[in-house]
């Protein structure tokens, strides 16, 4: 497996504001990477530095086993589809995406060509002679994703490129884009804030923080097992509950630990050592939670039906909201107290510090 | 009955709404011109009423050597100023949208400052500043042609420097609409052409410049409707001298009204400059549009 895009302890400060800190990734070839994170986290930041829009305060950045970390935007073999699309509004959909190749002085049937496949690929054949005034933001983002097929890059970058287009639109584009991925088989670097396009779209995903890397994984790693409370929280929605509670016993694999508020003793699979008294957090997916006679004491505040799937939120004693995941959900719940339980290997516990305990 | 008085209601909102403007305008614009287009058939004075004379005034026109002077320096004016300061101000506003925070507000200040000066101060100042004996542009003036040169008394240098007075005193105004111009401009369209390859010099020419197209239009028209009413400099300056080589429309206007007292002829010769004014302006913008639009 050869490596695509690799970050050598790469670095960014603003002035004395330190945005990204020393981030080391290697992303393989070919492969469909996603960083993703809450805004502010230096996601956009880091993407732009690998694009050569920003400048690196630390550290290497390798294309294709070449550093590229002082070379010009053009020069890195990357190419960009932007947030808002910065489409060129006063050239053609034909114009916008021969722009590279005329630049780069190529003969008039070489771009002719090119834009022409691009456009096939991209569904847009009809719309070449348009201004990008005259399309609709699917469209215009095609355009965008079009002006960087022809530049056959081994990397391309996108920034949120999806935020802008409305629900149903951006469930297409991301067939579309895992379309693209699977025909072209080129490297492919992604930001979003949005956790379903990290998890539907990526080979591997990138949790980011204020500028450090969480943690690294495919997307079902990070939503099985998370290093620490921040992804587990972030990756999953609806997202994962959380208990503050206090070890009471342990051994055989497995610790007791009684929840702070409603008292209830959750058992969960743990192998280190846990001495009693200690404060963790347990965090249990909506979906891993069944309901019971005994168990923690919840009142049912509000159901959303979906049909297959209805999501309850109920309250605990202190009025904190737990969210409980149930498929086929036919009774009326609302007003009911019910108890809630969970499967020991489905109890993930942290530290207080937010540091996963296995 | 009640959406009647609903309607009627509406209607007299919108009158009173539209009235102040409407009466300003027709009490003057629309009635001085009225009067003017009047006027200039006949054979009136200043003030007074005159005699028809039908077309005559016209016909004297065509055979008046000092009109189509003053027409010839008033096209020579218009090449002398509005690519120039175009040019120039988009040049400086260029620059200025590099610099950032304090310093830009500093620099776009000093730039725009001599736009919010009366027409007076500033014929003043370059009066002293390129004054005969004392002035500090004189050395400079000496430097390149060998010798003092009393600008505005020479029928050569005197057009040429009122463009350049008319530059110095207009121009901050064009620099701050390339300005709005160039921040209208997304940041993201010079990262995409980076991308692509651009050179600084590719990304003025295919983006900057196609997509400032409009305001350079805008420039370019606003421009050639000024410098066409060329007046105060001119009169205060060299007073569209010497041998009339400065003289222009406006001032030929101002002589045979105020000062030869031929209410009629001036009205005529303002008539021609307002058609050619509306002609030229129209002219200009719909083909720098149809330009922008290709």
């Amino acid at each position: 497996m050869t490596t695509g895009v690799s970050l050598k302890n790469v670095r960014k400060s603003f002035g004395s504001v330190d945005v990204i800190h020393d981030v080391s990734i290697d992303i393989p070839k070919g492969d469909f990477a996603v960083f993703v994170g809450p805004s502010g986290c230096g996601k956009s930041t880091l993407l732009r530095m690998i694009a050569g829009l920003e400048d690196t305060s630390g550290g290497r950045i390798e294309i294709d086993g070449k550093d590229v970390t002082e070379e010009e935007p053009a020069d890195r073999g990357v190419a960009m589809v932007f947030q808002n699309y910065a489409l060129y509004p006063h050239l053609t959909v034909f114009d916008n995406m021969a722009f590279s190749l005329r630049l780069a002085g190529a003969k008039k049937d070489v771009i002719r060509e090119k834009v022409a496949e691009a456009a096939r690929i991209l569904q847009l054949t009809d719309h070449l002679a348009k201004r990008p005034a005259n399309l609709s933001g699917g469209q215009r983002q095609r355009v965008a994703i079009g002006r960087a097929i022809v530049r056959q890059p081994s990397v391309f970058l996108f920034d949120e490129p999806l935020s802008n287009l409305d629900a149903e639109l951006r469930v297409q584009m991301r067939l579309e884009l895992a379309r693209l991925h699977r025909e072209l088989g080129a490297t492919m670097i992604y930001v979003t804030h949005d956790q379903v396009e990290a998890m539907t779209l990526a080979n591997d995903i990138f949790v980011l923080r204020d500028g450090w890397v969480q943690q690294a994984g495919t997307p079902l790693t990070l939503y099985d097992d998370p290093d620490n409370r921040f992804v587990g929280g972030f990756i999953g929605s609806p997202a994962m509950n959380f208990f503050e509670a206090e070890v009471t016993g342990g051994g055989d694999g497995v610790m007791q630990a009684r929840t702070r508020i409603g008292q209830h003793t959750f058992t969960a699979r743990h192998t280190g050592a846990a001495p009693e008294g200690r404060t963790v957090t347990l965090g249990i997916r909506p979906e891993h939670i069944a309901l019971a006679e005994d168990g923690l004491r919840a009142k049912v505040d509000m159901v959303e039906q979906l049909g297959g799937v209805s999501y309850l939120h109920v309250k605990l004693e202190d009025g904190s909201n737990v969210v409980v995941e149930r498929h086929g959900l036919r009774e009326a719940l609302e007003g009911h107290t019910v108890g809630l339980t969970a499967e020991p290997d489905d109890i993930l516990v942290f530290d207080p510090e937010g540091r996963r305990l296995r | 009955m009640a959406t009647k008085n609903k309607t009627l209601r509406r209607n007299l909102i919108a009158l009173s709404l539209i009235a102040p403007f409407t009466l300003t305008f027709l009490l003057v614009f629309a009635w001085p011109t009225y009067k003017v287009i009047q006027l200039s058939f006949t054979d009136a004075p200043l003030i007074g009423a005159g005699e028809w004379v039908g077309l005559d005034n016209y016909r004297d026109l065509l055979g008046d050597r000092l009109f189509w002077i003053a027409l010839k320096n008033n096209g020579y004016f218009l090449l002398l100023t509005i690519i120039p300061t175009t040019a120039i101000a988009l040049a400086i506003a260029l620059a200025v949208n590099r610099l950032k925070g304090w310093v830009q507000a500093l620099i776009l200040a000093v730039f725009f400052l001599p736009y919010i000066l009366p027409v007076s101060v500033v014929t003043l100042i370059w009066a002293w500043m390129l004054d005969f004996q004392f002035g500090i542009l004189q050395p400079v003036i000496e430097f390149f042609v060998g010798e003092r040169v009393a600008v505005f008394r020479d029928p050569y240098w005197v057009m040429p420097m009122i463009a350049v007075v008319t530059i110095w005193w207009t121009n901050g105004f064009n620099v701050l609409l390339f300005l709005a111009g160039l921040r209208n401009i997304p940041q993201e369209l010079y990262e995409a052409a980076a991308l692509d390859g651009a050179t600084p010099r590719q990304k003025f020419l295919r983006v900057t410049w196609p997509l400032l197209w409009p305001v350079t239009a805008l420039v370019l028209t606003l421009q050639l409707i000024l410098q066409l009413k060329l007046f105060d400099q001119v009169y205060l300056l060299s007073q569209g001298g010497p041998f009339n080589t400065s003289q222009v429309l406006l001032l030929l206007v101002y002589r045979e009204a105020f000062q030869q007292n031929d209410g009629g002829y001036a009205s005529a010769v303002a008539l021609v400059l307002f058609v050619i004014i509306m002609v030229v302006s129209i002219l200009q913008f719909q083909l720098l549009r149809i330009r922008g639009k290709r």
